[in-house]
């Protein structure tokens, strides 16, 4: 994460020095012979709501909106709470009140100021700018633009982390990791970005000032750190071979789904564990499968998604007949 | 005087659009839709698996996504020659119900009302409601606070938008509970469709959640809730807005166009499909005296790239349609190619829907006055979305029904290997209108995919005949007294409810240089 003076201020306030300021407040309290916690909780509470919220500039190129309804489906907490409380979005085409130059003047402004979160969704062109343009210019431009001043900038979705499916297609997108080389980029890779991954990742930067723990890629190791197939709950039956054929039968409905595809010993990702919609399903829950969205080279490298003839699910199934996909220790 | 405006990015749209208007006397003589982003998913998917097909184009958009998905799977139903049970249509049917019922809350709520309140009308509430009070602490700290993103800056509040304090409030307080509703709505939906957005489980030839009984359950319990916002909050603040401070747009019959609309027809009620939730048909010039729905024929659609940029020259069934970007081509301006029925252009929609069905809600609305435009396809929405939430409701008992009976079926599992040759057509209706989705196969391969999405209907350039698409046309003679101030423009836009992302064309950045205003 860039070192910036505004970033720093907010997080002074918001971050990690919260601690000192409750013991600040506590001691205050104290003086003034107002001992109880509770008291010392709420100056400090009513001196935070004064204070500055953290600028966020959300950018959307070419992407189709799904990452954005994906943030706002937080429901705990709820995502108007975090859009009108604990952040300042100064920017999301899809949000704001305002249109056309109005908002491209804010948001011009937000950058002058510096220090913000930057959220990108959707790639970027590499055959043609003409194929991303909005406010009259490139994507690839204003990307590059806000990229300079932010204090921290989190790829949201396949296509803004690696280019997700885009990148297969004639105009030839690409994630941040090639448009902004050099730059620490925080990397949401699925597809679309999974609500508790960016509002997560968002609130742990307003608790601890920072980053979380990246991974080689730029994913936070706390939710990108397992391969999908370790924990996945049909995988005693890939230990068996037992493979789901027909999704008509109830007894196998909860085989493994490697033969339609799957790509779960591929990918990394907490899915299995954290399921999706407040835990309510999941892509190898509903029987479909994984079809590996966290992983760099998504959409192209995955495909044909729902078949184990393609490359891909064969070299899963040589390394499972060479022993290197042992079977899960049962203890 | 004439001025031209430019309004680049539109928000609180999906995707990315630029709005251009010539005004003139105060009012719009001209107007130019452009789409600024295309990814180019159709050429993408030749020489791939069929099977991917679903899955990429649902892709199209993360707002609509299911509808995508669905359509997809009836192209490929038609070429994979499969024969989808009844479960799995009526578990097809569950997540597109899902879907409708929250994209069309979000539109009213999300996208829409900040056209129609003064949102600062707030502070002036003197009411005691506790609730409503928590709604005006929040929105007069962020005042205080001076940090009122994203609800400003904004267009300046004009002599339609609403600033009575009781009504304001509870709209903004509705506006906050929508997103938790919306959000538990794409839950619900999940609870079969496997995660949101973007489903997982509609497949060619039916869907792969083996649903179970807590499963139908839950989403009725959930769907109760639903259906109790959309009556009770939903409905009522449409009607309230619709017939009380925007009845005098409802009147003028801001933002009509062609009147020409267009319905596939979408949701099947019965295994045979004989019974729809929303029925087929088209109407040519819809007026007074002439409400006549026609049967539809797909052969007669036709896309012209005339204005866009592509290399193909005469207008095309989108079964042959290509799609080489040619972003040199004089003459063009946006990508978006323009669909046309028999040469002409017409709208999708909601309201499209309702005057096809003729809902006798919305016709009792035009019967007071309401001409059909921006006021009617709020109404239309809202009038639909029950449709929706009724029809919901028979379907958990239907599946019921089915999962409790021998030979219990999700899938034709047949029909999973896909043809050597084949092509097919899938025609559904999407929360913004008439979608289509059309394959042929090869060699087990795509070898053409195309599709023609509402907003491709609806944001369609000008044609061979130089004859306006849908959005220019609903924008001709729209007020703009104060051309800082372009506020209808916008209205009259959102009420299409755009989603730009799945229209995808793109345009010449040489004559889009402008983000301001320019004078003439």
């Amino acid at each position: 994460m860039d070192k910036n003076k505004n970033f720093d201020n907010w997080l002074d306030i918001h971050g990690i020095s919260r601690r000192e300021f409750l013991k600040y407040c506590t001691a205050t309290a104290a003086l003034l012979g107002l001992s109880e916690l509770g008291f010392a909780t709420r100056i400090a509470d009513a001196l935070e709501a004064a204070s500055k919220k953290p600028p966020v500039i959300w950018l959307e190129g070419q992407d189709c909106a799904g990452c954005s309804i994906s943030f706002t489906g937080s429901l705990n907490p709820p995502a108007a709470s975090i859009i009108l409380d604990k952040i300042s979005l100064r920017y999301h085409e899809a949000i704001m009140a305002g249109s056309g130059h109005l908002c491209e003047s804010t948001c011009h402004d937000t950058i002058q100021g510096g220090g913000y979160i930057l959220v990108v969704e959707g790639s970027i062109p590499l055959a043609d700018d003409r194929f991303c343009m909005v406010g009259g210019r490139p994507f690839k431009t204003i990307v590059e633009e806000a990229a300079q001043r932010a204090a921290a900038i989190i790829a949201v979705g396949a296509c803004a982390a690696f280019g997700g499916i885009p990148a297969g297609g004639p105009t030839r997108g690409i994630g941040l990791n090639k448009a902004l080389p050099g730059k620490t980029v925080i990397n949401l890779s699925t597809c679309p970005v999974h609500t508790d991954h960016l509002v997560g990742t968002l609130l742990y930067m307003l608790v601890a000032g920072k980053a979380p723990a990246l991974d080689k890629i730029g994913r936070p190791k706390a939710y990108f750190g397992q391969v999908i197939h370790d924990n996945c709950r049909r995988r005693s039956y890939f230990d068996e071979g037992l493979f789901l054929e027909d999704w008509n039968d109830p007894k196998q409905k909860d085989w493994c789904l490697l033969d339609k595809g799957c790509k779960g010993p591929d990918t990394y990702s907490d899915c299995p564990i954290r399921k999706w919609n407040d835990g309510i399903n999941s892509c190898i829950d509903c029987g479909a499968g994984c079809q590996g969205c966290a992983e760099p080279d998504f959409y192209i490298g995955m495909a044909p998604l729902f078949t184990a003839m393609g490359e891909r699910s064969q070299n899963i199934l040589a390394r499972k007949k060479a022993g290197l996909i042992p079977k899960m220790e049962t203890t | 005087m004439r001025k031209r405006i430019v309004i680049d990015p539109v928000t609180r749209i999906e995707g990315h659009l630029k709005i251009e208007v010539e005004v003139e006397n105060g009012k719009v003589k001209d107007a130019w839709s452009s789409g600024t982003m295309a990814r180019g998913f159709e050429k993408l998917l030749r020489g791939k698996d069929p099977r991917d097909a679903p899955f990429v184009t649902s892709r199209f958009c993360g707002v609509c996504f299911s509808v995508h998905q669905l359509t997809s799977a009836r192209a490929l139903d038609k070429a994979f020659g499969a024969r989808v049970p009844w479960g799995g249509t009526l578990l097809r049917n569950l997540a597109m119900g899902a879907e409708y019922i929250y994209d069309h809350v979000l539109h009213f709520y999300h996208l829409s009302a900040l056209d129609y309140i003064d949102i600062m009308a707030i502070a002036n509430y003197t009411g005691k409601d506790k609730g409503l009070l928590s709604v005006k602490d929040k929105i007069v700290g962020l005042v205080k606070a001076r940090d009122t993103y994203p609800l400003t800056p904004r267009y300046k509040p004009d002599e339609f938008c609403v600033r009575d304090p009781d009504v304001v409030i509870s709209a903004v307080k509705h506006y906050i509970d929508a997103l938790s509703m919306n959000a538990k709505a794409r839950n619900m939906g999940a609870i079969f469709g496997g995660r949101t957005p973007h489903y997982q489980s509609i497949v060619v030839g039916g869907f792969t959640q083996y649903p179970d009984i807590n499963m139908v359950a839950k989403f009725r319990s959930m769907l109760d809730e639903q259906a109790k916002f959309v009556n009770e909050v939903y409905i009522p603040d449409v009607l309230a807005f619709g017939t009380g401070p925007l009845f005098p747009l409802a009147k003028m019959g801001l933002g009509g166009g062609h009147h020409n609309y267009l319905s596939y027809g979408a949701l099947e009620k019965d295994p045979e499909g004989t019974d729809l939730v929303f029925p087929p048909g088209i109407i040519i010039e819809f007026g007074p005296n002439n409400g006549k729905v026609h049967p539809v024929d797909q052969a007669k659609i036709t896309e012209s790239v005339k204005h866009a940029w592509y290399k193909e020259e005469k207008p095309q069934h989108p079964y042959n349609g290509a799609q080489e970007f040619d972003l040199d081509r004089t003459g063009a301006y946006s990508f978006v190619k323009a669909p046309r029925y028999d040469g002409l252009p017409i709208e999708v929609g909601p309201l499209a829907r309702m005057l096809v069905a003729k809902d006798q809600t919305l016709l009792g609305l035009v019967k007071q006055g309401a001409k059909p435009g921006a006021v009617a396809r709020h109404a239309a929405r809202a009038i639909e979305t029950k449709l929706v939430v009724d029809a919901c409701s028979k379907w958990c008992d239907d599946l019921l029904e089915a999962m409790t009976k021998p030979g219990f079926k999700i899938h034709d599992t047949d029909h999973w290997e896909p043809p050597a040759v084949g092509m097919g057509a899938g025609f559904y209706e999407a929360p913004r209108g008439a979608l289509g989705h059309w394959v042929r196969i090869k060699d087990q391969l795509i070898d053409n995919y195309q599709a023609v999405v509402p907003s491709t209907w609806n944001a369609s350039p000008r044609d061979e005949k130089g004859v306006r698409g849908p959005y220019e046309e609903a924008l001709i003679g729209v007020p703009v007294p104060d051309t800082d101030n372009p506020i209808n423009v916008v209205r009259v836009i959102r009420s299409f409810d755009p989603c730009l992302a799945c229209a995808i064309h793109l345009i010449d950045p040489k004559t889009n240089e402008i983000r301001k205003f320019i004078v003439e």
